[in-house]
């Protein structure tokens, strides 16, 4: 009896300890907005800066953290590469929950709707509008916040991208950007004068099934993203996908659903394969040597990974030409392209001087010229700044864009002539579920192996809302 | 003489059921070898088409069927596909991140599994046997239970991607605790109580009696644990997602099938023979251990 | 006298093993039962400052959600299938094994080699085996680029190939590779514990039922199987709690994805949903985790139960 009561006791203190042990470990969150807005230059301060950059991005941040510690000497900025994008968005995560977030992240609008599910991301409206001066190191002066001429300089739809979270308010600024190009094989297209590079999507199914009598092996398109491909046709018919308030999943509508099936008819007839479906990224069928089988002539993928598309052989010779034009339309006349690539949010914290150094230097990486024009011409990704081409060296290897080496900039020069078409979906804590399901939707749509194909679809897009319910819930 | 007679009659009916009997025997004999080598055949086969399709060319592998002899014999034996297995999952850095792991877990599981055990059995403290039910009222539950947490805790940490998250959070085992513990309590008390008075203090009675005694069952943990380092899978993948902490298992099952277009089956089963290699090794030299360990386990690794 | 002596001294032993079982043990029981039973609790929320009701909506969620009750019927089904098929398989090589002399070790060792394996790693072997083409598949556009030595055998024989695990293939054909491959597993652990039973069963028995002229089958249903009934109690109750665990054999073949391309998440089980519930719905994911413990539970308690009536000891 003694030994019970005495392990009883015993376990109950454990319990308390282990409870209490992380109950001191739980995060604080009391860090609201900031309200202050006097920068210290003097006392030194510490940010973090979390991204995904490869190493050469990393020696241009590197470059330019050095200019910025000339104008800020006692900000001492740390970044480090984690991972993916995922990996980013999972580190974070976790790291929110225990208090312990870094101040800056490379970030996707999905991304911050989680964020702010613990209400930890910075608004960064109050920040833009501040008035206050800052005395940098070198004697000159800055204001805190933006200035018209700055505001001015971004691109609109970049720029509006950050106030995206149904509330109105701003949470992030624009990084560099990419969006969805066409690639093609310009040197096939040229020796069959009769193959249009097409503009729609009428066009594109006219130019598959030529293609399939011409070279009935080969897969005429490759789309990459299965998700991209199914929100931007949403955005292109006007058809509803998702919202931010209110009722969130409005995609399973019949427009969809027709533009799925149609997709299913050509992916039977072989017109196109997906990145999914393929198992890689259809640039690799892209790339191969179009004599062999499976090839691509066409391929939808990221303007970004431009180098990837490159059809170079082992021996530094190429197999074909690459053309690049935007993607096919509904309408020609009102293009819709999606917008990808990284913002940046500031995190809130309890120190304030940390978020008005973290927002000095996002607002350098921003709306620095040089910084964005280098940071573009090594990424592929487009910089976020209309006057980016004021930057002599960027105008001049602008000039060098052509469908071999320099496919990157080829790119880059077909997103800068569509910033307008720029559209971006609203962004709440579900939507990178939506994202998701659509994906899945797409490629389990155009497999499917059911006899009665609407069925099928239909099945498919209630089981796509029911899991983004129970996932949002 | 009659006598003698009479045994040799014995013996000559004794040979007629023998021989009935060995007929059947050896009949019931040749089924039994029949079916247990079809079934070692079964068992191995996919060892051997490991092999065989490791040292075969993508060409060759990927060839339609035309006789059993080619499928089943490489025209050319390629041992190139193992240099592409190395650099493709980098099992290089693959293989270390493991036995680093594995060894460091090892070590320091078996002085926590020693010092546990000894406590247990030859100590006397107040709670001892609700403690002890306790703990082994905790091997009922499944171990997903625990990550949930476990995660968040490591998380909490900064133990992600670290290698101490690999380590840690595994290093007690009830179940090596409870094995230990019954070799220890099979060597006699007195024994302790001879050390006693001759006033050797507890850790050498360990380290000189108790460990000697029952080294068997300590190998046999050791080798477990090491195949679990090998072995694991889940917990690495949630909290290493860093390629630099990744184990074996992990590298091996996302290097092949990120690979551009198609997945490389030849080099793919490279990969797989170097992986299983040193666990057969091991198992050629201790097998004896093994076979204890796990016939009293249950677990896998 | 000895007990206050050592009193301290042993507490400093068990301190290691104390702080790291409170910590991933101890703690992690309390706070998962916690998450569980507040209302669709999630780690963000929390840290956010949302508070949760107490109650049992975790549960009922999951229970409604039709994925979860898929990974439960495919977790059953495995469970189900695999076990009976593995333990009567190991028990008839374990009585063969025990009947023959010669060769009997390296035998025994040959049939113990599946367990001295990676179970992804021989997963993707197995992956390999049953696979119909390498990519581009599905659809009319399929190319069939590499066939698996399953298939070739069908089609040498004049069969159709079968899809077994690829983009567009069936239930069915997947479930039958699950099972395949769980069975080649589980024989190992199986066949060594039952041939270690009836090594040590006493020979009086079967001289006696020799005496006797009772027949071989007689002998097997009459003798061997009760007298190793312990041990076979044993191998299946592991059998069903390692069944209700499955997740890394079915990483092995299908990967991550959890099943063919095309439709992902199809072979799920009890603790990938666990998983996957990990990072987003910890409240769901406890409470999927206690409904496993439970079903553990309630599955070896049946079988003591059985076993005991059952059980010749």
């Amino acid at each position: 009896m003694k030994t019970r009561i005495v392990s009883l006791v015993l376990a109950i203190v454990m319990v308390m300890a282990s409870l209490f042990t992380f109950a001191a470990c739980n995060p604080n969150q009391q860090a609201g907005d900031v309200t202050e807005f006097n920068f210290d230059t003097e006392t030194p301060v510490t940010i973090t800066f979390y991204h995904t950059m490869g190493e050469a991005l990393r020696t241009v941040l590197d470059k330019y953290i050095v200019e910025f510690n000339k104008l800020y000497p006692n900000i001492t900025v740390e970044h480090k590469q984690v991972g993916g994008y995922d990996d980013v968005r999972e580190q974070i995560k976790t790291e929110i929950t225990v208090g312990d977030q870094p101040n800056i992240a490379y970030c996707y609008p999905d991304h911050v709707a989680l964020y702010n599910v613990a209400q930890a991301v910075q608004t960064l409206d109050d920040l833009i509008a501040s008035t206050e001066t800052v005395t940098r190191a070198d004697g000159t002066t800055e204001q805190l916040g933006l200035t018209q001429q700055q505001i001015d300089n971004f691109i609109d739809g970049y720029y509006n991208e950050g106030k995206q979270f149904g509330d109105g308010k701003m949470y992030t600024l624009p990084m560099s950007k990419s969006t969805e190009v066409l690639y093609y094989n310009k040197t096939f297209f040229d020796d069959h004068p009769d193959l249009k590079v097409p503009t729609t999507w009428d066009e594109l199914e006219e130019t598959c099934a030529k293609i399939k009598e011409i070279d009935p092996k080969s897969i005429p398109l490759g789309y990459d993203s299965e998700a991209n491909w199914f929100i931007t046709m949403c955005e292109q018919y006007g058809s509803p996908y998702t919202s931010a308030t209110g009722e969130h999943f409005l995609f399973d509508n019949e427009v969809n659903r027709g533009f799925v099936a149609e997709f299913r008819e050509w992916y039977k007839k072989g017109y196109v394969t997906t990145q999914e479906i393929s198992g890689g990224y259809t640039s690799a069928l892209f790339t191969k040597d179009p004599a062999e089988e499976g090839n691509c002539y066409m391929c939808i993928g990221s303007s970004a990974g431009a180098n990837h598309q490159i059809p170079k052989n082992d021996d530094g010779s190429f197999k074909f030409e690459v053309g690049i034009t935007s993607i096919p339309q509904v309408n020609a006349e009102a293009p819709k392209v999606i917008s990808q690539g990284p913002s940046l949010c500031i995190f809130k914290k309890v120190n304030a001087q940390e978020v008005l150094a973290s927002w000095l230097f996002v607002k350098f990486l921003t709306t620095t010229v040089d910084f964005q024009a280098e940071f573009g011409m090594t990424s592929g990704y487009v910089p976020v700044l209309e006057n980016v081409t004021d930057n002599a060296v960027y105008a001049e290897e602008l000039k060098h864009a052509n469908g071999y080496e320099g496919l990157a900039l080829l790119s880059t020069k077909v997103c800068l002539e569509q910033v307008d078409a720029y559209y971006t979906s609203p962004a709440f804590n579900g939507s990178s579920t939506a994202r998701d399901e659509v994906g899945k939707l797409m490629q389990v749509c155009l497999t499917t192996s059911e006899s009665d194909v609407a069925a099928a679809i239909k099945a498919a897009f209630e089981a796509a809302v029911a899991e983004c319910e129970y996932q949002a819930d | 003489m009659t006598e003698q007679k009479t045994v040799t009659m014995q013996e000559r009916d004794m040979q007629k059921v023998n021989v009935r009997q060995r007929v059947v025997k050896i009949a019931v004999q040749i089924m039994l070898y029949t079916f247990l080598v079809l079934m070692a055949l079964i068992i191995l086969f996919p060892f051997y088409f490991m092999l065989v399709s490791s040292v075969k060319s993508l060409a060759e592998y990927k060839e339609p069927i035309v006789s059993f002899a080619q499928t089943l014999w490489p025209r050319k034996v390629i041992l190139y596909n193992y240099v592409e297995a190395f650099k493709t999952a980098n099992l290089g850095r693959l293989f270390l991140n493991t036995m680093y792991v594995g060894i460091v877990s090892t070590l320091l599981s078996l002085v926590i599994t020693v010092l546990t055990a000894f406590a247990f059995a030859r100590l006397e403290f107040k709670g001892k046997n609700a403690l002890f039910a306790a703990l082994l009222a905790t091997m009922m539950i499944p171990g997903e239970l625990f990550t949930i947490t476990n995660y968040a805790t490591v998380s909490a940490l900064h133990w992600k991607n670290t290698y101490t998250v690999l380590i840690v959070p595994f290093l007690v085992s009830v179940f090596y605790i409870y094995l230990l513990r019954q070799n220890f309590l099979q060597i006699p008390n007195e024994l302790y109580l001879a050390a006693k008075v001759d006033g050797t203090s507890d850790l050498k009675y360990l380290w000189k009696v108790m460990i000697p005694l029952a080294l068997p069952s300590l190998i046999s943990i050791t080798i477990l644990k090491m195949m679990g380092a090998w072995n694991s899978y889940v917990w690495p993948r949630l909290v290493a997602n860093d390629e630099a902490y990744h184990l074996i298992t992990n590298g091996l099952r996302n290097a092949f099938t990120d690979a551009k277009g198609e997945v490389n089956i030849p080099v793919q089963m490279a990969a797989v023979a170097i992986v299983s290699f040193p666990l057969f090794l091991v198992f050629i030299f201790l097998r004896k251990y093994i076979m204890k360990g796990v016939s009293r386990s249950g677990i896998k690794g | 006298m000895v007990e206050s002596k050592n009193s301290w001294k042993a507490w400093i032993y068990l301190s290691p093993a104390i702080v790291l079982l409170l910590v991933f043990t101890a703690w992690p029981i309390v706070n998962t039962v916690r998450m569980a039973f507040l209302e669709n609790y999630s780690s963000m929320g929390a840290a956010g400052g949302i508070t949760y009701q107490f109650g049992i909506g975790n549960f009922v969620q999951v229970l409604q959600y039709d994925k979860f009750i898929t990974c439960l019927v495919n977790t059953m089904l495995l469970c189900v299938l695999t076990v009976p098929i593995s333990t009567l398989l190991a028990l008839i090589i374990a009585v063969c094994l025990n009947a023959i002399r010669p060769f009997q070790r390296l035998l025994q060792t040959i049939f113990f080699l599946p367990y001295v394996t990676n179970s992804i790693a021989i997963g993707m072997v197995f992956a390999a085996m049953f696979n119909m083409i390498g990519n581009n598949f599905g659809g009319e556009n399929e190319l069939i680029i590499t066939a698996g030595i399953v298939n070739s055998v069908i089609e040498f024989f004049g069969g159709e190939p079968i899809n077994w695990i690829n983009a567009g293939s069936s239930y069915f054909h997947n479930m039958f590779v699950m099972v395949v491959y769980i069975v080649w597993n589980a024989l190992p652990f199986k066949i060594l514990v039952l041939l270690g039973g009836l090594q040590s069963v006493n020979k009086q028995y079967y001289e006696a039922a020799k005496v006797d002229g009772t027949s071989r089958l007689r002998t097997f249903t009459r003798i061997t199987v009760p007298l190793l009934s312990p041990m076979i109690a044993y191998v299946v109750i592991t059998g069903f709690i390692g069944g209700f665990k499955e997740y890394s054999s079915i990483v092995g073949i299908f990967g991550e994805d959890m099943g063919p391309t095309g439709d992902p998440r199809r072979l799920n089980t009890m603790v990938g949903f666990i998983y996957d519930s990990l990072s987003n719905h910890q409240g769901r994911a406890s409470a999927a985790a206690l409904i496993l413990f439970g079903i553990i539970f309630i599955v070896t308690m049946i079988n003591l139960y059985v076993s005991k009536k059952k059980t010749h000891y």
